[in-house]
């Protein structure tokens, strides 16, 4: 089980997020509303997993992820992606995330997915 | 071509019989016999490792069988291949994402797509995928990258179990606007004409979707049971969702009280 970070502009999301991953027995450590914040969480806990949102203002998870990656290249971050933003996945898996899930989505194959970069 | 073991339906029982599998059609040998030309075939489904298969006729007969993976995989290729059914060449990933996560071994396979009365088949030589209409969700023609190339496809999402599942077709667009004109057509009923939900609603639709019990939508949206439950009528109304099982709340009477209290006393 992991201690992760959620980042995603809207609170709703973030605390589905938070409820399937506290469901999948995972130890939510911190959560942010953009990418600045995510950066300056990331830096402050040290979680061992990410879930970022690609769409937010301000800095993008795109941004985000390349910031996270300079501060640790090991980061494991699974980037959260609209329905129609499959080309963001690309450009993500290039910038070094780990894994990708699809909005929306259902519980246990996310936490099948967070379980199988947790264990990469 | 190939006497293969089997177990076939009749009069409500399964019995174990034999069918001899030909390039243009199988026969039952045993426990009774049949021929059944792949092209009479009209409608063919799976369910959990069954093979529904309807031929023609007045009434149309059907059969059910049962074997192993590899006999099945052989009728369904051969039947798909050469029943009455809209048929065509292209390539199809299935399961591209199955409930939002991307399925990391996802291939294009080269095949055929056979539109039938109540299923559509993805075939080709080592995979044969059926997507019962009635199950599907959402389609749409939409780019996707393809060997660096972004190139027309056909997104379809539909229900596997309780998974939903994306898959992809990919020919000439020409090709891929007839399909989605079908299957519009065939899937006509699951169309929401004008049906607005309220952001409650639809955050509770997305709620349910993820997987949340009725508990933890309470807990996430904040928002009392009876609310909760118009929202489910709504739903129910609409034709969005089932009820799957009806949970109780109860309170202790005076014995259940009683059985607790002395049930945590110290032993004297």
């Amino acid at each position: 089980m992991g201690r992760i970070l959620i980042v995603d502009d809207t609170l709703f999301m973030r605390t589905l997020l938070k409820n399937i991953l506290f469901s999948g027995g995972h130890d939510i450590v911190g959560e942010a509303g953009d990418g600045d914040e995510a950066i300056a969480k990331y830096q402050e806990l040290k979680p061992d997993l990410v879930t970022m949102d690609v769409v937010m203002p301000k800095v993008n998870g795109i941004e985000a992820l390349k910031g996270i990656r300079a501060i640790d290249p090991n980061a494991k971050v699974v980037m959260c992606t609209a329905v129609g933003q499959e080309q963001m996945v690309k450009l993500a898996i290039k910038t070094g995330a780990k894994g990708y899930i699809v909005k929306p989505f259902q519980a246990p194959k996310v936490l099948e997915e967070i379980k199988n970069v947790l264990s990469s | 071509m190939a006497l293969v073991p089997v177990k076939i339906e009749k009069d409500g029982k399964w019995l174990v019989g034999r069918i001899d599998l030909q390039q243009d059609s199988m026969n039952v040998v045993e426990p009774f016999k049949a021929a059944i030309p792949y092209k009479s075939v009209i409608d063919l489904e799976e369910k959990k490792n069954i093979l529904i298969v309807t031929v023609k006729g007045d009434p149309p007969v059907i059969y059910r069988i049962a074997s192993v993976e590899k006999v099945l995989q052989a009728m369904k290729r051969f039947i798909a291949m050469s029943c009455s059914a809209y048929r065509l060449m292209a390539y199809f990933m299935s399961p591209a994402v199955r409930g939002g996560v991307m399925v990391t071994n996802a291939t294009w396979e080269k095949g055929a797509i056979a539109v039938l009365k109540s299923t559509i088949w993805f075939v080709s030589q080592n995979k044969q995928v059926s997507v019962a209409l009635k199950e599907v969700t959402s389609m749409e023609i939409t780019k996707k990258e393809v060997q660096k190339n972004q190139v027309d496809v056909l997104k379809l999402d539909h229900m596997e179990n309780t998974d939903v599942v994306t898959s992809y077709v990919l020919c000439p667009l020409s090709t891929l606007q007839i399909l989605i004109n079908f299957l519009k057509d065939a899937t006509k009923d699951l169309e929401i004409t004008g049906e607005e939900l309220d952001p409650v609603a639809a955050q509770v639709g997305m709620l349910i979707y993820s997987g949340m019990d009725s508990h933890a939508i309470e807990k996430m949206l904040n928002i009392p049971y009876k609310n909760l439950d118009e929202v489910y009528e709504k739903l129910l109304k609409l034709g969005m969702a089932e009820v799957t099982q009806v949970r109780r709340e109860v309170q202790l009477t005076p014995k259940g009280v009683r059985f607790i209290t002395e049930s945590v006393k110290p032993p004297t």
